[in-house]
């Protein structure tokens, strides 16, 4: 561990904190009065600054520290929550994830425009606090600044020749339960200068019977030589001031000090005046404080420990109840461990090759036919199993936090474009590769912006329309088949058949006369240089379309597409794979060819029967018990060379409802792989999503069957319609 | 931590051992205390003490008190290091004036 | 033997760095992300002395201190509470719970290790 990765660890975790401040702040808009979400909110701020602090990040505590001030006034009531101090407030956050993405990027000195945002924001800020309370915390500076001039000024005649500090302590008897033991103040304050002489006084330690064993009793009389200043040494006993009668006299003090320091200490005179011929001095200040305290040495102490045993009870009380509030939710967080993305993928990775090494094992053991060996590969490939899906789990992430993330746009973007609509979030909890989550913010966005900005009609027309003035708008994830499927609905207008075909003609993105299914029309969209806006706004038209939504989401090897009724409102469903690392798949030969199938996605398999083999040379497609099923030859398709095998095997893939038959010689079974990427040569070659390497050290291919569905049902369609 | 006690002719030995703190420092005073009362002169072995804090340091004043009340001598004997530790910073060797101790401040221990 | 310190903040950037301080004094660390992961991590422990944050989910450095203060073993352990300059209330309440000890942040690393080494050396 070093300071730079806890540097790290500092810049995710201000990431993490600016995402709740900016989910708890939302949420305070519509329950202003929630004591939980106030209390998220300064704690991030004072997390963000405390850390800053240690950091060395004075710009970010600098800003940091009006707002949190500000946050503790809301805390304790003096400042309520109103939609304005909520906006205000984001600004700040957002000022402050800025503050911390220059810090980020190794920015030491502040850009003017960001300096001056950050007092343009503090000043803001002033307007919210109570009166004439704004600087109360600058004040809170430390008391004693200016010793040093004290020191000089006591210099002056009747002095005692001494060169050494005079320390005279009196612990409070509760020190020692406090866990504060006068042994390590002195041992500390050694090691600022050397202790010439130290006598401890036992006096005040009273008989057996009254004798508390955990009390301290003891009072110590210290010469000191140090070149440390007054500040530095009072320091040293700075946790037990409250509780202890402690004076400190600088080398050079007068004579005077010295009598009524001897005055004021409860021990005998002529002890103390024994015990103090070798040192001292003593400033104006703390004469009167010494004598002016000399009363209340004893009395007043006890009092204090009365009060401190009885104040806890109330306390435990409150703190008790509190925690039962936050207990479910939170104690979860605590059995979290942050780890670094590059080592989960390096685990991911490793577990790979286990599983293609397993595979190899498992093949060989199978070859070998020794029943012994076979039952032990399978149990080994059972646990690799395990560990695989163990380990793909780690890198699963819920969606939640990316969705939520649009609470903040879609109250930004309806404000902007002066529409009334609500954000609803279903299946927050549903997982999903880390890496995939990663990805899909951006075509999220622009999906969220398109429906508030081209779906959901202005409050006047939805009126007119017979729907509520506030829009709706949706965001939903689910798992299926192995994909997850992201929704984002709306219920504005939906989208207009008539006007899409037309505009497509007039694109030629169709030709006339061309039959589409509803499906087919609303995906036009999606071409490239396709847009139905009448009227381009500043969000939609920043010159990214829906093309490139797609593109995105393909290079996931996901697909999109929409649902629309006019006049009711559109759905966007995206279906990505769960994870992008490794598939379970279903080996099949083509003479010698092995290629992999993504096994969630197929359906059955069944010989391919000799009528159909004759019908299939003339057609392209095949009955499965009577329907129309379209189909590839594989042989053909990649160009495999050797003789048609005897017999052939059909295999019925599925995706996102449709059904196609690949066409293969032999079914060699299940088989999981690891995907790896296919070099850039090989990008653009269409069906083939990337390859492996089998047990037996040969490549197989794995099959993008989705290219493929689009393949061929492009193919049948045209077949159809000639 | 319970304490051993020796006696023999009149002498009792005590042996406080593991930690002198105050953690269990008013089971140690009662236990010192009620030791003390098994001889005329008293011993207290602290070779076993591994460590000491100022509660524990304060138990070594009483008993040197209270032994001193009844009119018995008492002894510090084999201070381990870190007995030895304390009463050096708190500079109370002489206060109890044992021979080891003095010794060993001498330099020659 | 060296002794050890349980530090407690919601804080990892904040943990870490007191952690990396105080190690390279010569301390054993024990890192608690909360109250309740405190209690869980020192049960049958030995610590020498705490160091928590005030302001934590789940459960708040005051009612931490004051649960770690019941149990036998740690009934007199040192404690440094860390709070801002904006709560004096909190540190009355603290210092009722049995923490006496007080570091305001933000703090440089040396402070730190200044404030530990009054209470224990390495």
């Amino acid at each position: 561990m070093s300071l730079d990765q806890a540097l790290q660890t500092f810049f995710a975790e201000s990431r993490e904190l600016l995402q709740q401040m900016e989910e708890m702040l939302l949420f305070l808009e519509s329950s202003p009065e929630d004591n939980e979400a106030i209390n998220a909110v300064f704690r991030a701020a004072h997390t963000i600054k405390g850390s800053a602090g240690m950091f060395g990040l004075d710009f970010i505590v600098k800003f940091t520290h009006t707002v949190e001030n500000l946050l503790d006034k809301v805390r304790d009531g003096e400042v309520r929550i109103t939609s304005d101090l909520v906006a205000e407030l984001l600004q700040c956050r957002d000022h402050i994830e800025d503050l911390v993405e220059h810090a980020h990027g190794g920015g030491e000195e502040l850009a003017a425009d960001k300096h001056s945002r950050g007092e343009q924001l503090g000043t803001s800020l002033l307007r919210f606090f109570p009166g004439a309370l704004v600087k109360s915390a600058e004040k809170a500076a430390p008391r004693q600044v200016t010793e040093a001039a004290a020191k000089l000024e006591s210099s002056g005649g009747g002095e005692v020749a001494s060169d050494t500090w005079h320390i005279s302590l009196r612990f409070g008897r509760d020190v020692l339960r406090q866990g504060m033991d006068p042994l390590s103040f002195i041992r500390y304050l050694a090691t600022l200068g050397e202790i010439t002489s130290l006598t401890t006084l036992p006096d005040a330690l009273p008989g057996a019977e009254e004798m508390d064993a955990e009390s301290c009793y003891l009072g110590f009389e210290i010469s000191f030589r140090s070149a440390a200043d007054k500040k530095t040494i009072e320091d040293v006993f700075e946790f037990v001031r409250d509780d202890c009668e402690i004076h400190i006299l600088p080398p050079g003090s007068k004579l005077a000090e010295f009598v009524a320091l001897i005055k004021s200490l409860p021990e005998e005179e002529a002890l103390l005046g024994e015990i103090l011929v070798a040192s001292g001095a003593l400033t104006q200040n703390e004469l009167e404080q010494g004598l002016k305290n000399q009363s209340q040495v004893d009395a007043p102490l006890g009092e204090i420990l009365v009060e401190q045993h009885c104040v806890p009870q109330p306390v435990v009380d409150a703190a008790l109840e509190k925690q039962k509030q936050g207990k479910d939710a939170k104690s979860q967080e605590a059995r979290f461990v942050r780890v670094h993305a590059d080592k989960l993928d390096e685990l991911i990775n490793l577990v790979g090759e286990l599983v293609i090494a397993g595979a190899s094992a498992n093949l060989l053991a199978r070859r070998t036919k020794d029943g012994a060996m076979m039952e032990a590969t399978s149990v080994v490939s059972g646990l690799v199993e395990e560990i695989r899906d163990g380990a793909l789990k780690l890198r699963m992430v819920e969606i939640g936090e990316t969705f939520s993330r649009f609470q903040r746009v879609v109250r930004d973007v309806s404000k902007e474009l002066g529409k009334d609509i609500g954000l609803e979030i279903s299946g927050a909890d549903t997982e999903l590769d880390k890496t995939v989550v990663e990805k899909i913010g951006d075509p999220l966005m622009h999906l969220v912006r398109n429906s508030m900005d081209h779906g959901i009609e202005v409050a006047e027309l939805r009126l007119q329309r017979g729907k509520p003035a506030k829009g709706t708008l949706q965001l939903n994830a689910f798992h299926d088949s192995g994909s997850i499927v992201i929704e984002v609905s709306d219920d504005g207008g939906g989208l207009s058949r008539e006007r899409i075909l037309r505009k497509a003609l007039e694109r030629g993105l169709i030709a006339e006369g061309q039959n589409l299914s509803d499906s087919e029309v609303f995906n036009l969209i999606f071409e490239p240089g396709f847009s139905t806006a009448e009227q381009v706004t500043n969000l939609s038209g920043r010159g990214v379309g829906m093309d490139v939504v797609r593109r995105n989401i393909q290079a996931l090897r996901g697909t999109v597409d929409i649902d629309s009724e006019e006049g009711v409102g559109t759905t966007t469903r995206i279906r990505l794979p769960l994870t992008l690392a490794i598939i379970d798949g279903f080996l099949v030969g083509v003479s010698a060819s092995s290629f992999v199938i993504p096994l969630d996605m197929v359906v059955e398999c069944i010989e391919l029967s000799e009528a159909d083999r004759r019908a299939a040379a003339e057609r392209n497609y095949i009955s499965l018990r009577g329907q129309v099923l379209p189909y590839l030859r594989l042989r053909d398709l990649f160009d495999v060379s050797g003789t048609v095998a005897r017999r052939e095997n059909v295999v019925v893939v599925q995706y996102a409802g449709q059904k196609v038959g690949l066409v293969v010689d032999e079914l060699l079974g299940e088989f999981q792989t690891v995907i790896k990427p296919l070099g850039r040569v090989f990008r653009n070659l269409k069906g083939i999503a990337g390859s492996t390497i089998l047990g037996t050290g040969e490549v197989a291919l794995i099959l993008d069957v989705q290219s493929m569905i689009r393949m061929v049902s492009g193919k049948a369609e045209k077949g159809l319609v000639a | 931590m319970p304490i051993r006690v020796e006696q023999e002719n009149g002498q009792v030995r005590l042996y406080p051992e593991g930690e002198m703190s105050i953690y269990c420092a008013a089971e140690l005073k009662d236990a010192l205390i009620a030791g003390m009362q098994g001889g005329a002169e008293i011993e207290i072995n602290l070779s076993g003490v591994s460590e000491m804090d100022t509660a524990g340091f304060q138990l070594l004043l009483l008993a040197k008190r209270e032994a001193a009340k009844q009119g018995k001598p008492l002894r510090l004997v084999a201070h381990s290091p870190a007995t030895l530790d304390v009463l050096d910073l708190y500079n109370m060797g002489s206060y109890f004036g044992d021979p080891v101790f003095l010794t060993r401040q001498g330099g020659a221990a | 033997m060296a002794k050890t310190i349980l530090i407690v903040d919601d804080s990892a950037s904040m943990r870490q760095l007191v952690a990396i301080t105080l190690r390279a004094a010569g301390y054993d660390l024990i890192e608690a992300c909360d109250g309740v992961d405190a209690l869980a991590k020192i049960r049958g422990r030995k610590v020498h002395l705490i160091i928590s944050d005030v302001n934590m989910p789940n459960m708040d450095g005051i009612t931490f201190v004051t649960e770690v203060k019941k149990i036998p073993e740690f009934k007199f352990v040192p404690v440094i509470m860390l709070t801002t300059e904006v709560q004096e209330s909190k540190k009355q309440a603290g210092q009722a719970a049995g923490a006496k000890a007080w570091v305001v942040k933000p703090f440089q690393p040396a402070q730190m290790l200044g404030a530990v080494s009054k209470l224990i050396m390495p």
